[in-house]
């Protein structure tokens, strides 16, 4: 194709805001699919994704739309992950692009992920076409969300877009804008190639899939290619673009966005940012921006039963084959047994992995609290790596613990501000920043949706937003704000270990690095908090919570007394009979066991439910 | 009509009668309301299962009887009567047979009870729950403490000597002193047996509903446990024997039908749902007592409410080793469930019913049935919980501790799971 007639763009949204929906439009008004052949969301492809509303993978998909002037243009939308987790994959996405919808939800407005990804894609200098989304809507307020944009970005009148991803309206226009906006891909046909991998993914049948955008040169089937990263050389087994399906062909061209099968077997060979030249005639030098990804959120995965250990190994090599940020090690706990610590790039990572680990793999698991990999430099000079509680160095080797400090973006509502302030704070979190995107509609607004919108930044320890920070935003400002958060440094930290004794005995899997501000109240609640979950036994059991070797905190599960079955009679025996069965089956596997006492799955969840306190400061 | 029981088997008898005035909102058993028009056909249908197991067993006689459910003193005596012909026609009494009617207090007249001692029976045990007005309205329950009262009194003028009544406790918002109150009243009444019983809360009943709701409070655990003890030291002092973890009587009036459930002895069950333990195997009738009705060749009675509502229960998946006289009753009669003893079923269930008993798995019975001693078979479970304090030994055997009857489930649960990991030749 000729390079002219090439468009490549992405759609920057929050989530919700209509991108798999206007996607699908499109592909349906430039005739990729039938109607009838369409699936909705063409372009999630895992059914978890498609629940949970998020794109894991970024995926391509070439669209053929002939223009008015009866041309033909090639436009490649890129579909890029909406999370700030896969933040990496985003940017390389949007390395593969000239041009980027922003679209924003006539009732929402804008939201904070919306925030985040215009200024990487003003960064990647691509040009940027505002379209306001769901204008169908009874309660789309299309000026309003306008005068935001305008003034959060200095758009003209002019340049916006109204459009309804559902309805079709403002979506030929729409195309017609691309074609006219959007610059062609820049790039020289007759030079060494070098590709760009913006994903990639494992297919049981042609290997490492590479999802790529031609820089420079062009490549066929059966080329030897390189990567220039890990050095490995493939053969192209086969070329080709999505349509929405996947299409062969022989060649991409310059400028051009499509797949290559590498019938490699795992995507660490193959990673994204990396660059694909050829292996005959290679390029020089390899394309700005590789990065490789760094975890910042652990947690030790176990299986509920001992006998699933290899099971979830295999799970879990299973889904790294897809995904080269996930990164495991065995490791072992006297409460749980052998599992694995796990390292994520964010939290929604953390959850996807474990649902999916649960459903895809049906195992059952048990997931410690997670923790960030604090940086701690012992007296002797030497600095390790913390991400697992119960490896925490006794205190009077540690000169001093360092944590991940992340800035986090918070766009709300007015009324909300005190409220979040006081979560903030309580968190440990400093105040960066303020500023209003659009002032009140009224002075004094029933909803919540006609208040000034705010833009908060903080800066606050990883750790304070690993748990519930999510939920309680949400709890406090009735769902209204949303946030985003980017790593910026490591800061010394007044850190303690906090153990959890069950009968005496120390529970490696209950330990937690916290603050020490606030150590003892957290562990006055996780001992209150066990002593509800786990069953009574036959005698006295204490609970206690210790900083240091020193307890501060103790509470007893008093001994039961009374379990026995009233009545059982002829009618009964069966029935019973499995009823005690069951129970003595059931104390085997759903409970770990700490000495004699049976502790149940929930308590090693029970951390994750602790509250903050005030506490004062001295 | 009693025959002597030479070269006959005895078994227990027991005859389901599912019907109540109201469904009360604490009961899981398998009894309605509002059924009443089907009370005619059901007592034929009742009638022909005996007469069909009779044939199918021919040799045997009633050792006891039991009707229960449900409110078998809720049908008329002239039913009863037919019921009871049937049955005797079928499995004779043995001498001193015990007969046992379970009667509700509001359905005991002088009249009635004359008509039940006629029927044939000899023990009545009462369903009075507790006397306490208030608590008997949170039960659900029609009638009130004097009239519990009074119908005991009744039951005593027409001539029965035998008579059992039965409490419940560890009420939500019922106090200790509710309680000993309740006992006392009861031992006023002086009956040869009584059983106490734990509220348990059954899954799926109103009841259940409620407490999760909130409407009505968790029930204290421990406080039932004070509850528990307190009866046991009154009636001890009383003179009743702690014969079963919730059953106390005078001695020599222990309730012989229930000693065969304990004493995992053989017995039938007729009408719906009930459960039969005979030739090595349990099976039990279907619950629905239209489709029992109908399984026996009774059209039910044509009407909105009495229509075959529900699916036809499902054919069970027989074992092989299935008699045929049970069989028999699967293809053409109400039998649908069937599971076979097995060796080391038979060893679980010996024990976990046994050990309920004061007396426990005796040495010699076990020895008797099983060829071996308890200590063969148990040693290390035996050891176990002795060293928690939850058994007792001796030369005759083992039995719950006295802290042990409280705590019954973990013992129950250990022979359980200790048998059937058990592999025993068939
Ligand atoms: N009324 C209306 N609803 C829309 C429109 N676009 C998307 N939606 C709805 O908004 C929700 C989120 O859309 P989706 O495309 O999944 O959003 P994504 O998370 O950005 O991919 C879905 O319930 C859609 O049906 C639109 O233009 N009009
Ligand atoms: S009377 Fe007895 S059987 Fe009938 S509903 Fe009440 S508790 Fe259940």
């Amino acid at each position: 194709m000729d390079q002219s007639r090439i468009r490549n763009f992405c759609i920057i949204a929050h989530i919700d805001h209509g991108k798999s929906t206007l996607a699908d439009r499109l592909i349906q008004e430039t005739g990729a699919v039938s109607t009838r052949d369409m699936t909705a969301q063409h372009l999630d492809t895992m059914p978890l994704e498609r629940e949970r509303g998020i794109t894991i993978k970024a995926q391509a998909i070439r669209l053929t739309y002939k223009y008015d002037d009866d041309k033909s243009y090639q436009l490649n939308l890129i579909d890029t992950p909406g999370h700030v987790d896969f933040a990496y994959e985003v940017s390389r996405s949007l390395a593969a692009c000239e041009g980027a919808l922003l679209l924003v939800d006539a009732t929402q407005g804008i939201q904070a992920q919306t925030m985040a990804n215009i200024y990487l894609a003003l960064e990647h200098d691509l040009e940027i076409i505002p379209v306001i989304n769901k204008i169908d809507m009874p309660a789309a307020e299309p000026e309003r969300v306008a005068a935001e944009l305008k003034q959060a970005f200095g758009f003209k009148d002019a340049e916006i877009l109204f459009a309804s991803g559902k309805t079709g309206a403002g979506v030929h226009e729409l195309l017609e804008t691309i074609v006219h906006l959007i610059p062609p891909p820049k790039g020289d046909p007759g030079a060494p190639l070098q590709a760009m991998i913006f994903d990639s993914k494992y297919d049981q049948f042609k290997g490492v899939v590479a999802y790529i955008r031609v820089m420079n040169g062009s490549l066929r089937t059966d080329d030897r290619v390189r990567l220039m990263q890990t050095k490995v050389e493939p053969d192209v087994l086969e070329a080709g673009y999505f349509s929405p399906v996947m299409v062969k062909s022989d060649s991409l061209g310059v400028g051009e966005v499509g797949y290559v099968a590498t019938g490699l077997k795992n995507v660490r060979d193959c990673r994204v940012g990396d660059t694909l030249t050829m292996a005959s005639n290679p390029a020089t030098k390899a394309l700005p921006g590789y990065a490789s990804q760094m975890p910042m959120v652990f947690t030790g995965i176990y299986p509920s039963e001992g006998d699933e250990y290899p099971a979830l190994r295999e799970a879990l090599s299973k889904l790294q084959l897809n995904d080269a940020s996930l990164v495991f090690e065995p490791e072992s706990s006297a409460a749980l047994g052998f599992g694995f610590r796990c390292g994520f790039l964010g939290l929604l990572h953390m959850d996807v992995i474990q649902e999916r680990l649960e459903r895809e793999y049906d195992l059952e698991l048990i997931a410690t609290a997670p923790s960030v990999s604090f940086d701690v430099e012992l007296t002797d000079g030497t600095r390790i790596h913390v991400d697992n509680p119960s490896k925490l160095p006794e205190p009077q080797r540690i000169k001093t613990i360092f944590e991940p400090w992340v800035n986090i973006t918070i766009l709300t509502p007015s009324r909300y501000i005190g409220g979040i302030m006081e979560m903030v704070t309580l968190r440990r979190g400093e105040y960066v920043k303020m500023e209003y995107l659009q002032p009140a509609q009224s002075d004094n607004a029933a909803n919540a949706s006609q208040d000034a919108r705010v833009m908060l930044e903080y800066n606050i320890p990883l750790s304070e937003i690993l748990v519930d920070f999510h939920d309680t935003l949400k709890s406090v400002t009735s769902g209204y704000a949303s946030l985003d958060y980017r790593l910026i440094d490591a800061r010394a930290s007044d850190m303690v270990k906090l153990d959890v004794l069950v009968n005496h005995e120390a529970v490696d899997a209950l330990s937690l690095i916290i603050h020490r501000s606030y150590a003892e109240s957290q562990g006055r609640q996780l001992a209150a908090k066990l002593k509800e979950l786990i069953p009574r036994q036959m005698f006295q059991v204490p609970i206690q919570a210790a900083i240091g070797g020193k307890i501060v905190a103790r509470e007893n599960i008093s001994a039961m007394r009374k379990n026995v079955l009233a009545k059982c009679y002829g009618g009964d025996v069966s029935r019973k009979r499995k009823l005690l069965e069951k129970q003595a089956e059931g104390k085997k596997r759903r409970a770990k066991m700490i000495g004699a006492i049976e502790v149940p799955q929930e308590a090693f969840m029970a951390v994750l439910t602790l509250e903050r306190q005030q506490v004062s400061r001295h | 009509m009693t025959r002597p029981a030479i070269e006959q088997q005895s078994i227990g008898l027991y005859v389901h009668i599912p019907f109540c005035e109201t469904k009360c909102p604490y009961c899981d058993f398998n009894t309605y309301s509002g059924i009443e028009r089907l009370i005619p056909v059901y007592v034929d249908a009742l009638c022909e299962e005996l007469r069909r197991w009779a044939e199918l067993f021919p040799s045997h006689a009633s050792r006891t009887v039991f009707l229960g459910g449900g409110t078998p003193s809720y049908l008329p005596p002239g039913d009863l009567k037919r019921v009871m012909s049937a049955l005797t026609g079928g499995f004779p009494l043995v001498a001193d047979a015990e007969v046992t009617l379970e009667a509700n207090p509001g359905d005991v007249t002088q009249e009635r009870a004359s008509g039940w001692l006629d029927a044939g029976f000899n023990r009545v045990s009462m369903g009075v729950q507790s006397f306490d007005d208030e608590l008997l309205t949170l039960l659900g329950r029609r009638h009130t403490a004097a009239q519990a009262i009074d119908a005991f009194e009744v039951l005593r003028r027409a001539g029965f000597t035998n008579r059992s009544l039965d409490l419940i406790f560890g009420l939500p918002q019922q106090t200790l002193q509710q309680w000993i109150d309740s006992l006392e009243r009861t031992l006023e009444l002086s009956p040869n047996h009584v059983s106490l019983y734990g509220l348990q809360i059954e899954t799926g009943t109103p009841l259940e509903a409620f407490v999760r709701s909130g409407k009505v409070p968790q029930p204290d655990d421990d406080l039932a446990a004070d509850m528990y003890l307190a009866a046991r030291e009154k009636l001890a002092e009383a003179g009743y024997r702690h014969y079963e973890i919730s059953n106390w009587a005078l001695p020599g009036m222990e309730s012989q039908h229930n000693l065969i459930y304990w004493r995992n002895e053989p017995y039938l069950g007729v009408g719906p749902g009930a459960h039969s333990s005979m030739l090595k195997h349990r099976f039990a009738n279907m619950k629905s007592p239209r489709w029992y009705v109908r399984s026996l060749g009774f059209e039910v009675p044509a009407d909105g409410i009495l229509s075959l509502a529900g699916s036809q229960p499902r054919r069970p998946d027989l074992p092989k080793s299935t008699p045929g006289q049970i069989r028999a009753m699967v293809a053409g009669g109400p039998v649908n469930f069937v599971e076979q003893t097995t060796p080391s079923l038979e060893l679980a269930e010996t024990m976990m019913m046994g050990m309920r008993l004061d007396t426990g798995v005796r040495e010699a019975d076990f020895r008797a049935r099983f060829g071996k001693s308890l200590r063969d078979v148990f040693s290390r479970e035996i050891d176990q919980m002795l060293a928690a304090g939850l058994i007792e030994e001796d030369a005759d055997g083992i039995r719950l501790s006295f802290d042990g009857k409280l705590l019954g489930n973990e013992v129950f649960g250990v022979f359980v799971a200790a048998a059937e990991s058990m592999l025993l030749a068939e």
